[in-house]
C-alpha cells in the first residue's frame, strides 16, 4: 500500500498570535487539512496568523497556491500573516521556482 | 391474596422479560389453587396464555389467546385439532426457515428437552396479516415431578421486531447507497437486501425523460422464482401506461399500496395471456410501488411485493420503503452527475491539448500526457504547439485548481498566448500579457507556464513559476535551460526574463509539468528533479515520440498506484544533418544548478 502523506498541525498561541506549525509534506492530499484548520482559526476573532513552515518537508504547487490565496485574504479582511520558512530544500523549491518566496509575507530570512 | 397475586400479575405482563418467568412459576402454584383464581388473574392478561397437555390438547386459552388465534370461543378451540390451528399460519423461525410442531418450546419441553424463548414470524395464509411473537413456555409438573401440561406464554413482539428489521434494512441499504457510485450495482444491492425481511422480491426501474422505463434490479427471496421475477419486468413495455401501477407512480411522483391483490386485479392488469401467466405464477398478495424522487422529478421507482403465501404490506412497510427510496433517488442523483461531470471532464480536457502536434522542419515533436485519477477532475496541465509566421511557440502550464474552474481557466490561458502571439514576439512579454489577465479575473486565478519561441536552430524562452525545460545533448548530458521567473496571476510587480539558446543537431528539450517531479513512489519519496535528469540521460538520445513513451513508463513503474496530479510533457528533438533518428550510447547525466 501507498504510504500516505506524513502531515501535522500543531497549534500554540503566542500573545495575540495564532502559530500552526505544520511538520511533513503539503501537497494535494494534505492541502485540504490545513485549508480547513485555518478556516476555523479564521471563524473566531484573530489578528495575526503565523505559519510555521520549519518543519515542512515538502510543497507543491496546491500547497503554493493556498499561501497565496491566504495571503490575499489577510490583505482584503486586515488581518497579519506571517510565514516561517522550511529549513528543508525540497520545500522551498516551489517557492524559489515561482517567486513567492520574495513575494508572500515571509519572516526575515525568506528561502 | 388472590388480588395481590393478580396486581403482581398484571405488573409482571406490563413488565415482561425476566418477571414473565416469575410469572409463570406462580401460575404453576395458582394452578394448584383454584381453578377459578387462576381464571381471575390469567383471564384478564392481555398476552395470549395456553395450556396443553401432553397430546398437545388446549386444556385452557385466556381470552387473548382465544382472539390470537382468531376463535370465538372456548369450545370451538378445544374441538379444532392444534395441527389444524398450525396449517392456518406460515410459521417461520428468525432466519425465515419454516418451523414445524417439533420446534414449538411446549412440543419441547414434552419431549423432555430444555426450550429457550423462541422467536417466530407468523403470517396467516388467508388474511395476510404477519406477527411476530416470543414464545416462552414451562413445564407444570405432577405430585411425581412428571410433566403433566405445558404452560406457554405468546408475547407479540412484532413492533419491536419489525422495528428492528426496519432500521437494520435501513442502515444496510443506506451503506450500501453510499458505497459506490455505479448506481445500477448500488440498487442490485439495495433490492437484495430488502428481500426476504420486507418483501419477497423487489424490483427496481428507472425513468428516463421521456417516460420510459428500464427495469435495473430484480431480486427474489426465492432462487428459482427469480427468473420469473425477471421474465415477468422484460415482459412489462418501456412505456408504460401513465394511469395505473408503475407507469402512475412514475409520472406523478406519488407512492402507490395494493394492501390485497385479488386475481380480477391480475387478470385487469395482465397485457395478454402470457403475461397473466407470470403474474400467476409468482403469485402477488400485496404490493408497494415507491418513486425515488428529487425535488419534483422521479428517476424511478422501487416495486415491493409480497408474494402469494406473504404478509400484507402494510403503511409501516410503506413508510420504510419511501425512506429507502429517496435515500436511492440520491444515490441515483450523485452518480449521475458523477459520471456527468466525468464526461464534461474528458471532453473539456480534450478540448484544452491540441487534437495533434503541428510538423515542424528539422525537428521531431512528442508529448506525454497522463490525466490525474479522478477522472472527474479536469486535469490544469495543458500544452500547445502552434506556427506564427517564419517560428514556431510552444507553451506549456500548469493551472492550479482542479475541475471545470481551472479547465476555463486553462482555456483562458491557452487563446490568450495564442492570440498575444500574432503581435507579441518575445515569450516574456507574452507571459506578462497572460499575468496581467489573470490578474483582471475576480477570483484568484493563477498559472505556471514556460513559453518558446523555436526559430531554425535558435530557441527563445521564458519561465513564470514553471519547472525549468531540460536540455539534451546527443550524447546524453543533461542541463536545465532559461531562469525562473515568478508564477502568473499571483504577485505584484514582477517581471519575466527572455533566454535564448541554441539547439544543436541531435539535442532534446523536454518541457515537463510538476507532475513528473511530484511523483511519489510506495515510500513517499518524490520523483524529484535529479531522477528525473538522470532517467533522461539514461534513455538518451532516441526519436521523440520513443523518449516520450520511456518517460512515461518509468514515471508510471516510479509511482505508488495512479497519478495523484496530472503530468504533462513536451519532448522537442532537433534532427541531425542526415535527418535520420540517432542512436547514440547513453552516458551519465549531468545537472546544472539552477539558475
Amino acid at each position: 500500500m501507498v504510504r500516505p502523506t506524513r502531515f501535522e498541525i500543531t497549534e500554540q498561541a503566542r500573545g495575540e498570535t495564532l502559530v500552526l506549525s505544520i511538520t511533513g509534506e503539503l501537497d494535494l492530499s494534505t492541502v485540504p487539512q490545513l485549508a480547513r484548520r485555518v478556516e476555523e482559526k479564521l471563524a473566531g476573532k484573530l489578528t495575526t496568523l503565523t505559519l510555521d513552515l520549519a518543519e515542512l518537508t515538502f510543497m507543491d504547487s496546491s500547497g503554493l497556491r493556498l499561501l497565496i490565496e491566504l495571503d490575499r485574504r489577510a490583505r482584503q479582511e486586515s488581518w497579519t500573516l506571517t510565514l516561517i520558512p522550511s529549513k528543508h530544500e525540497s520545500a522551498n523549491t516551489v517557492l524559489r521556482l515561482t517567486g513567492a518566496n520574495t513575494a508572500l509575507p515571509f519572516e526575515a530570512s525568506a528561502p | 391474596m388472590e388480588a395481590d397475586l393478580s396486581e403482581a400479575m398484571s405488573d409482571a405482563a406490563r413488565r415482561g422479560g425476566r418477571e414473565r418467568e416469575q410469572l409463570v412459576r406462580e401460575l404453576r402454584a395458582a394452578l394448584r389453587g383454584s381453578e377459578q383464581r387462576f381464571e381471575a388473574i390469567v383471564g384478564s392478561l392481555t398476552d395470549p396464555v395456553t395450556i396443553r397437555d401432553r397430546e398437545h390438547r388446549f386444556l385452557y386459552a385466556n381470552r387473548a389467546a382465544l382472539a390470537y388465534l382468531g376463535f370465538e370461543s372456548w369450545e370451538a378451540l378445544r374441538e379444532t385439532p392444534p395441527a389444524a390451528i398450525m396449517d392456518d399460519y406460515i410459521v417461520q423461525g428468525e432466519d425465515g426457515r419454516e418451523l414445524a410442531m417439533d420446534d414449538i418450546p411446549s412440543v419441547r419441553i414434552l419431549r423432555g428437552e430444555h426450550a429457550e424463548p423462541l422467536l417466530i414470524r407468523t403470517v396467516r395464509r388467508d388474511t395476510g396479516v404477519q406477527r411476530w411473537n416470543l414464545l416462552k413456555a414451562a413445564p407444570l409438573r405432577a405430585e411425581d415431578g412428571a410433566v403433566e401440561a405445558t404452560i406457554m406464554i405468546i408475547e407479540d413482539v412484532t413492533e419491536r421486531r419489525r422495528t428492528e428489521l426496519r432500521s437494520a434494512y435501513l442502515a444496510q441499504a443506506s451503506a450500501a447507497l453510499a458505497s459506490s457510485l455505479d448506481y445500477e450495482q448500488t440498487l442490485r444491492n439495495v433490492a437484495e437486501l430488502a428481500v426476504p425481511d420486507i418483501a419477497d422480491w423487489c424490483a427496481v426501474d428507472l425513468a428516463d425523460a421521456d417516460g420510459d422505463r428500464q427495469t435495473v434490479a430484480v431480486a427474489h427471496v426465492d432462487p428459482e422464482r427469480l427468473s420469473l421475477a425477471e421474465a415477468l419486468r422484460s415482459y412489462l413495455p418501456d412505456r408504460l401506461d401513465p394511469d395505473r401501477g408503475l407507469g402512475l407512480v412514475l409520472r406523478t411522483g406519488e407512492a402507490l399500496r395494493y394492501p390485497e391483490i385479488t386475481d380480477e386485479m391480475l387478470l385487469q392488469s395482465a397485457i395478454d395471456e402470457r403475461h397473466l401467466d407470470l403474474l400467476r405464477a409468482l403469485g402477488f398478495r400485496s404490493v408497494l410501488i415507491v418513486p425515488m424522487r428529487i425535488g419534483d422529478r422521479t428517476l424511478g421507482a422501487m416495486t415491493l411485493v409480497s408474494a402469494e403465501a406473504g404478509c400484507t404490506l402494510d403503511e409501516l412497510d410503506l413508510e420504510l420503503a419511501e425512506q429507502i427510496a429517496a435515500r436511492a433517488a440520491v444515490a441515483i442523483e450523485n452518480s449521475r452527475l458523477y459520471s456527468e461531470r466525468s464526461s464534461i471532464a474528458r471532453t473539456l480536457q480534450q478540448s484544452l491539448l491540441p487534437d495533434r502536434l503541428p510538423e515542424i522542419p528539422d525537428y521531431e515533436l512528442a508529448s506525454v500526457y497522463l490525466p490525474a485519477i479522478q477522472t472527474s477532475m479536469v486535469g490544469g496541465d495543458f500544452y500547445d504547439v502552434w506556427p506564427v509566421g517564419e517560428s514556431w511557440m510552444m507553451v506549456i502550464g500548469d493551472v492550479t485548481g482542479k475541475g471545470i474552474e481551472a479547465a476555463s481557466l486553462t482555456a483562458l490561458v491557452r487563446h490568450t498566448v495564442r492570440t498575444a502571439s500574432e503581435f507579441e514576439q518575445s515569450p516574456a512579454r507574452l507571459l506578462a500579457f497572460v499575468d496581467k489577465t489573470l490578474r483582471s479575473r475576480p477570483t484568484l486565478s493563477v498559472c505556471t507556464a514556460l513559453c518558446l519561441r523555436l526559430q531554425d536552430d535558435r530557441a527563445t524562452l521564458a519561465v513564470g513559476g514553471h519547472p525549468l525545460p531540460l536540455y539534451m545533448t546527443e550524447h546524453g548530458g543533461v542541463v536545465e535551460l532559461g531562469g525562473h521567473g515568478p508564477l502568473l496571476g499571483a504577485f505584484d510587480d514582477v517581471r519575466w526574463q527572455d533566454f535564448t539558446v541554441r539547439l544543436d543537431a541531435g539535442s532534446t528539450l523536454l518541457a515537463y509539468t510538476d507532475g513528473f517531479t511530484d511523483a511519489r513512489d510506495e515510500h513517499g519519496d518524490r520523483f524529484g528533479l535529479p531522477r528525473l535528469c538522470a532517467t533522461l540521460g539514461e534513455l538518451g538520445a532516441q526519436p521523440a515520440g520513443a523518449l516520450a513513451v520511456s518517460l512515461a513508463r518509468k514515471l508510471e513503474e516510479f509511482q505508488a498506484g495512479a497519478h495523484a496530479d496530472d503530468t504533462a510533457a513536451l519532448v522537442l528533438r532537433r534532427l541531425t544533418g542526415g535527418d535520420n533518428p540517432v542512436q547514440s550510447s547513453p552516458s551519465q547525466a549531468t545537472i546544472a544548478a539552477p539558475a
